[in-house]
């Protein structure tokens, strides 16, 4: 006898229909599992059985062949615990098939017979809807995840029992539904605020600019000036996702498995954080089968790289590429993958080893080779895509007794949405996001510049040296400014302040 | 193997078959051979036909001898059971592999134990 189940497989962020089909012969009992399983497919063999002895069935007997169609495609996780038991109950006549039409089981098994979450669940139902599949047999864990797909029944299972009991049509299970809307009109609560941080307006600035524009942004300072404080409240300003972009960082968090069931749609932009022994492969991603790496991760948020320079050179290097084309992919002899990449990048970093260099008050005690040597380590060309260089002098005594002033993270937030509704207007119709991303062709269409500001600019290349691509980014920055001031053509001090945010680097660098 | 081996396996096979008729098997064949293995008892049990291998233990022991189904051991069953299911040219049947321990408890009485379906290829 034979029977076939409708199940899923993930490639990359995008999943694809799996039939998992069961044969069973009158013969010596035993099982093999064919469609390339991976190790983890592989023992499903005994998490079923156990599953279902300890569930109340029987191990049916007799000789059993599953397979995996298509067969080309490597297969791997646990998710093909439930349909594989699920087939077996029914061919072995414990189960009536009469709800498994036009059904996609997922879910892995316990030994007890529970059903377990397993990553991918969104792109599952994503693709489903797209092939006009109406149900899915999803585990409990991952039901609110599933939901989020509006169109397709979620079926919610605790365990293999009432899997079964639904696909025998003994137990009816109502389909799970969650308030898409009601997930996101939660206004962020954040622990942090930019009211905490003394002084250093200069850079609260930059950030309010990056934070508007989505540009990249470098921060430079002696040890203790809060750069590290300033970047970690960066998200607290950052404008809401939308809900395309929402599931779109979702899919990706989901495929990675870093969903709980605390947070199942991600909601605030991500704000990534990797320790600077990170290695390439853990920045850009990769692995035999490619898994998104942090830049990946910090799809539409933030890449945060403190301590810059410590990043082993490679790791830097590599972050060239998706800064430019806001993608990555990603070729291994199993598959090339493309993994979205639009993320901001914000670096922190001491002006030298020992951190005092150019201080007004401590000394710097590094020969200058040193500082050289310190600086080398970040090429010409990955500077040169980071927008705006900004330096965080240490706090004066004056500022350091005084309370903490500026705006809070509340009212920069209002400011920065309201020049990314314009930013979002501007580029309706095109996959243009923000400023920072802006195309050649649609920066000769929005970058209008007043008469005084183009002499300006000019002045600014021939003075700084500025390649073809830091007078473009220059623009970008400007136009970002001019958003914030609600302004519809770019003024000279736009220019002005977007230029002056590039100037530091030149004298720093040694 | 000595005689005194000998003679206590064909004593628990004895046994083995009393208990599994009791069970409600019928007894086909015993001791069967082929080249590389051999099945102490061949039984139907209702739809499936039955490989039986029977353990025999004369000393005392805190629980079942289960352990010692070593994998060769199991080779050499499923080997068996291929060649029979070949010779009596059986097709379209369901087949299962039991284990019958006999041991003696602590205590001194004797202990029989069947497990049904005890491993598969």
């Amino acid at each position: 006898m034979l029977i076939k189940i409708n199940s899923a497989a993930i490639l990359g962020l995008d999943a694809y229909q799996v039939e998992v089909e069961i044969d069973v012969q009158k013969r010596i009992p035993g099982q093999t599992i064919v469609g390339l399983p991976d190790a983890s497919v592989r023992e499903s063999r005994d998490r079923v059985r156990a599953a279902l002895e300890n569930s109340g069935f029987e191990f049916p007997p007799g000789y059993f062949t599953i397979n995996l169609a298509p067969a080309d495609t490597k297969k791997e996780g646990p998710l093909y615990d439930l349909p594989i038991a699920l087939g077996m109950l029914v061919v072995s006549e414990q189960v009536t098939a009469k709800e498994i039409e036009n059904l996609c089981v997922v879910g892995e098994l316990s030994l007890d017979g529970g059903v377990r979450g397993v990553n991918g669940i969104l792109p599952i139902c994503l693709s489903l809807k797209e092939e006009g599949k109406m149900r899915v047999l999803v585990p409990r864990e991952n039901a609110d995840e599933a939901a989020l797909v509006e169109g397709i029944d979620v079926i919610p299972v605790d365990n293999l029992k009432a899997a079964a009991g639904y696909v025998d049509g003994s137990v009816p299970i109502e389909p799970h539904r969650v308030d898409l809307s009601a997930l996101f009109s939660a206004e962020p609560e954040y622990s942090l605020d930019f009211a905490d941080v003394k002084g250093q307006g200069h850079a609260k600035r930059a950030l309010e600019i990056a934070a508007a524009g989505g540009h990249n942004l470098i921060l430079v300072g002696s040890p203790g000036s809060g750069k590290t404080m300033l970047a970690r409240r960066l998200p607290t300003i950052l404008p809401p996702l939308s809900i395309n972009e929402a599931l779109e960082v979702t899919k990706l968090y989901s495929v990675t498995g870093l969903l709980d069931d605390k947070q199942v749609l991600v909601t605030t932009r991500p704000f990534r954080s990797p320790h600077h022994t990170t290695s390439d492969i853990g920045i850009i991603g990769g692995g035999r089968i490619p898994r998104p790496g942090e830049v990946s991760l910090a799809h539409l948020g933030v890449l945060f790289l403190d301590e810059f320079p410590e990043f082993d050179r490679e790791v830097l290097e590599v972050l060239r590429q998706p800064l430019e084309d806001g993608k990555v992919t990603i070729s291994r002899a199993h598959s090339t993958l493309t993994y979205p990449a639009q993320f901001m990048l914000v670096a922190a970093m001491n002006p030298c080893p020992c951190g005092n260099y150019m201080d007004p008050v401590k000394k710097c005690v590094c020969s200058p080779f040193k500082v050289q040597h310190y600086w080398s380590k970040l090429s010409g060309p990955l500077l040169d895509r980071i927008d705006l260089h900004i330096e965080v002098p240490r706090l004066k005594k004056e500022e350091l007794l005084s309370l903490p002033d500026g705006d809070t993270s509340k009212v920069i937030r209002s400011r920065v949405a309201a020049a990314r509704k314009i930013q979002l207007k501007r580029f309706e119709g095109s996959e243009t996001l923000c400023n920072a991303r802006m195309l050649p062709r649609q920066m000769k269409e929005f970058c209008r510049l007043e008469a005084e500001a183009e002499d300006f600019l000019k002045g600014a290349i021939l003075h700084l040296q500025l390649s073809g691509r830091a007078y473009d980014r220059i623009l970008k920055v400007a136009r970002t400014i001019a958003d914030l001031d609600a302004s519809e053509i770019i003024l000279s001090r736009h220019i002005a302040e977007a230029a002056q945010y590039r100037a530091m680097l030149f004298k720093g660098g040694g | 193997m000595g005689m005194e081996s000998y003679n206590l396996g064909l004593k628990g096979e004895e046994t083995a078959e009393k208990y599994l008729v009791q069970q409600g098997y019928a007894i086909l064949e015993k001791n069967f051979h082929s080249q590389q293995g051999e099945i102490d008892l061949i039984a139907r049990d209702g739809k499936f036909l039955v490989f039986v291998e029977v353990k025999n233990y004369s000393f005392r022991s805190l629980g079942s001898p289960l352990g010692a189904m070593r994998k060769s051991k199991r080779d050499s069953i499923l080997h068996a059971a291929q060649t029979y299911l070949y010779k009596k040219n059986i097709k379209d049947t369901f087949c299962r592999f039991d284990v019958v321990t006999i041991y003696r408890k602590l205590n001194g009485a004797q202990a029989i134990e069947l497990y049904k379906n005890a491993f598969t290829s």
